[in-house]
C-alpha cells in the first residue's frame, strides 16, 4: 500500500533539469520493493550465456530481482526459465548453482519437475490426491517471455513485455555485439561472487563513470598495473537509449582508430589497453555490424536494468540483495577459436582486474557502500545528490548511419540518464504505460 | 604411507615443530603488515591460488572448485603478490585506508608428505577482518601450501587457499590469506 502511495504521488526523486537525485532511492524500503515489482519483475533480465547450457538438462541458477530461477536446457535443445519454487509448499527445487541433471525433485515431498517445468511425478498420487490433481496445472512457473540475443539468455516475467529485440534498442543490441561479436563466444568455468553492502543502483551509475578512475583506482594506477592514459581518457562517448540502455566511457576519432589499427596491423609498437578489443574490430564485417560510430565507442554498455558489459572479455551483474545489500556476479568470455596462449594470459589478467581481490575492484567496494550509508541518515538523505558534470553543455551529434551519440569530456550524462530512465519505470504502472510514456534520448542537445 | 608417516616419532615432532613455527611467524607478518618481510619468504615460484567453490549437488562435488587455468579469485605469481602489496604502499589504496585489522589463526597442521626438500602441508585457517566502525569479515577455510627448504631456512613455494563460502560475503578481499 505505502509502495503505491509514494508511486502515484509522482515524486521526482530525479531532477532531469537540474541533475540531481533524491538520496531516498538508495535506502528507501517501500520503494526497493517497488523496484522488485517495476523494474525487475518487468525487464528483460540477463539470465546467462548459453555456452553455459551445453546439453540437455544443464542448468544455471541466478536472480531476477528477488525472484530465484532456473536457466535450464532441455531435451529439445530449447532453454527454459523457471522459478525455483515448488508450487505445493514454495520449496526450492534446485539448491546446487549450477550442474546438470535429468529432472528437479523437490527435497520436501517428492514432487518432480521436468526440464520444462512439467510437473512428472509426485508420490501419493493415486492413493493421497485420489486422481484428484490436475498435473498440467502444478508445475514449475515458467518464466512469461524467454529469448537470446548473439548468445546472452534473457528471460522477461512479465507477459506484456515488448519483444527482447525492441526492448534492447539499437543502443541494447550494439552493447552486447561489441562482446559477442568477437567469435564464438563462451564463458569461462567460474563466476566471481561477492556482496556489497550497497545499494545496487550505485553500482551501476559506477560504470558509466570516467571521473572516478583516477582516484579510486589511483594505487592500480601508481604501480603501473594499469596505464593512467589509457584507463581515464578525456575523449569520451555517450550513446544513449530508449528505457534506460546507455554506453558511456572512451571514444576514438577517426584518426586515433586509425591508429589503432595501424600498430595492430604492423604487429609492431607497444600493446595498449584498447588493442584487443581495437583488433576485433578491423574485421569488415564486425565494423558494419557495430556501425561507424559504434567501431569508435570503447565504453561501457549497461543494459537495463543491471547488466554491465565491459571492453574486457567480462560481464557484470549487479543483483539486489535487499535496499542495503548488492551482489556482483562477473562472467568471463572469450572466443572458443582464440589461440591457447592468449587466451591463458587473458584469462590470468582478467582473473586480477575485476573481482572481490582484482587489483581494481577492491577499492570500488569501499565508496559504493559508504554512499549507501550516506542515504540513511534522517537529514543527510534529504540533501540530494549531484550528477550534473557536463548537463546542458553538449550537443548530441546523428551519424548518416542513424547512430546518435555525444562526443565529449568526461560527464554524467550516462548515470543521469539511468536514473532518469528508473524514474520512468517506477512511475509507470504497466508495460503499456511505461512504453507510452518513457524518456526518449535527447536529439539535440544534452 | 607418506614419507611423514614412515620417520620415527622425534622426528615427525621435530618437524611438524619446525612447520608450525614458519606458519605462525608469517601469518603474525601479515597481520602486523610487514608485508615486504612476508614476501621476502615466498618462493620465487611460488603460486598463491584460491579457485572459485560452488555449490553443487552431491553427485556433482568433483565440479567444487573451480580449476587451475580457468576463474579464480587468487591466480598469483610473486611478481603479482609484489605488485598487491606495492599497491598498499602507494597511496590510495582504499580499501585497505584507514588499514584493516586482521587475525591469522592458523591450526589443524598436518604434514601431508615431504619430498626431498619439499613439505606439504594442509591446515585449517580463519581469518578474521574487521574495520572502520563495524565492518567484519570471517573467512574459514583449508589450505595446501608447499614449504621448500633453502639454505636451511623455510620458503613458501605454493599456497592452494579453499575457502568455505561460495558466494564471498565481503565487499573485498584486500588482505593475504
Amino acid at each position: 500500500m505505502a509502495a503505491t502511495m509514494i508511486a502515484s504521488d509522482r515524486r521526482p526523486w530525479v531532477d532531469a533539469e537540474r541533475g540531481v537525485v533524491d538520496r531516498r532511492i538508495f535506502s528507501d524500503p517501500d520503494l526497493y520493493r517497488l523496484e522488485l515489482e517495476r523494474i525487475f519483475a518487468r525487464a528483460w533480465n540477463f539470465v546467462c550465456h548459453e555456452s553455459q547450457l551445453p546439453e540437455a538438462g544443464s542448468f544455471f541458477v541466478n536472480w531476477i530481482g528477488e525472484d530465484q530461477v532456473i536457466a535450464v536446457r532441455d531435451r529439445t535443445g530449447k532453454i527454459n526459465v523457471l522459478l525455483n519454487s515448488c508450487p505445493h509448499r514454495g520449496n526450492t527445487v534446485c539448491r546446487a548453482e549450477l550442474g546438470k541433471t535429468s529432472s528437479f525433485f523437490c527435497s520436501y515431498h517428492g514432487w518432480n519437475f521436468d526440464l520444462d517445468g512439467r510437473l512428472i511425478g509426485m508420490p501419493g498420487q493415486d492413493a493421497f490426491y485420489r486422481e484428484a490433481i490436475d498435473k498440467s496445472e502444478w508445475g514449475l512457473a515458467n518464466a512469461a517471455q524467454v529469448d537470446s540475443y548473439r548468445g546472452f539468455v534473457f528471460a522477461s516475467l512479465d507477459p506484456s513485455a515488448p519483444r527482447l529485440h525492441d526492448y534492447l534498442g539499437w543502443v541494447g543490441r550494439l552493447g552486447i555485439d561489441m562482446t559477442a561479436l568477437r567469435g564464438d563466444m563462451e564463458v569461462i568455468d567460474g563466476i566471481h561472487k561477492n556482496r556489497l553492502q550497497c545499494n545496487w543502483k550505485l553500482a551501476v551509475d559506477n560504470l558509466f563513470d570516467w571521473y572516478h578512475v583516477k582516484v579510486s583506482h589511483g594505487s592500480a594506477m601508481r604501480i603501473g598495473f594499469v596505464p593512467e592514459d589509457q584507463m581515464a581518457p578525456m575523449d569520451q562517448m555517450v550513446i544513449l537509449g530508449e528505457y534506460g540502455h546507455g554506453i558511456g566511457g572512451p571514444g576514438v576519432t577517426v584518426a586515433q582508430q586509425a591508429e589503432f589499427e595501424a600498430r595492430m596491423k604492423s604487429g609492431n609498437g607497444t600493446p595498449q589497453w584498447y588493442d584487443e578489443a581495437a583488433s576485433q574490430r578491423m574485421s569488415p564485417a564486425m565494423r558494419e555490424q557495430l556501425g561507424p560510430v559504434g567501431t569508435r565507442s570503447y565504453g561501457h554498455p549497461n543494459i537495463f536494468p543491471n547488466l554491465w558489459i565491459t571492453q574486457f572479455n567480462q560481464i557484470c551483474l549487479r543483483i539486489p540483495r535487499g535496499p542495503f545489500q548488492t551482489e556482483l556476479w562477473w562472467f568471463t568470455l572469450l572466443p572458443k577459436e582464440m589461440p591457447a596462449e592468449q587466451r591463458r594470459n587473458l584469462i590470468h589478467m582478467t582473473n586480477h582486474v575485476f573481482g572481490p581481490a582484482g587489483l581494481l575492484e577492491q577499492d570500488d567496494g569501499e565508496n559504493w557502500s559508504h554512499s549507501t550509508r550516506g542515504a540513511k541518515g534522517a537529514v543527510t538523505r534529504r540533501r540530494p545528490l549531484n550528477y550534473s558534470m557536463g548537463h546542458g553543455h553538449d550537443r548530441v551529434q546523428v551519424d548518416p548511419s542513424g547512430q546518435s551519440r555525444i562526443e565529449t569530456v568526461v560527464n554524467e550524462h550516462g548515470q543521469l540518464w539511468t536514473y532518469r530512465s528508473w524514474q520512468d519505470w517506477m512511475q509507470a504502472e504497466s508495460w503499456q504505460e511505461l512504453i507510452a510514456h518513457h524518456s526518449l534520448p535527447p536529439s539535440e542537445r544534452i | 604411507m607418506s614419507r611423514y608417516d614412515a620417520l620415527d616419532l622425534a622426528e615427525r615432532m621435530a618437524l611438524k615443530f619446525e612447520v608450525e613455527e614458519f606458519l605462525h611467524r608469517e601469518a603474525s607478518l601479515i597481520d602486523e603488515r610487514r608485508l615486504d618481510e612476508w614476501l621476502a619468504l615466498c618462493a620465487d615460484d611460488i603460486h598463491y591460488w584460491m579457485p572459485i567453490r560452488r555449490t553443487t549437488t552431491a553427485k556433482e562435488i568433483a565440479n567444487e572448485f573451480t580449476k587451475p587455468g580457468s576463474m579464480a579469485y587468487f591466480d598469483d605469481d610473486k611478481k603479482m603478490l609484489a605488485l598487491r602489496i606495492q599497491r598498499l604502499q602507494v597511496g590510495r589504496a582504499w580499501a585497505e585506508d584507514p588499514p584493516s585489522r586482521t587475525r591469522h589463526i592458523v591450526t589443524n597442521v598436518r604434514v601431508l608428505d615431504v619430498n626431498g626438500d619439499e613439505i606439504d602441508v594442509g591446515l585449517n585457517f580463519q581469518l578474521y577482518r574487521t574495520r572502520l566502525d563495524s565492518e567484519e569479515d570471517s573467512w574459514i577455510g583449508r589450505r595446501e601450501d608447499r614449504l621448500r627448504r633453502v639454505d636451511g631456512a623455510f620458503k613458501l613455494a605454493r599456497r592452494h587457499i579453499y575457502l568455505d563460502q561460495t558466494v564471498i560475503l565481503a565487499q573485498n578481499m584486500s588482505n593475504l590469506f
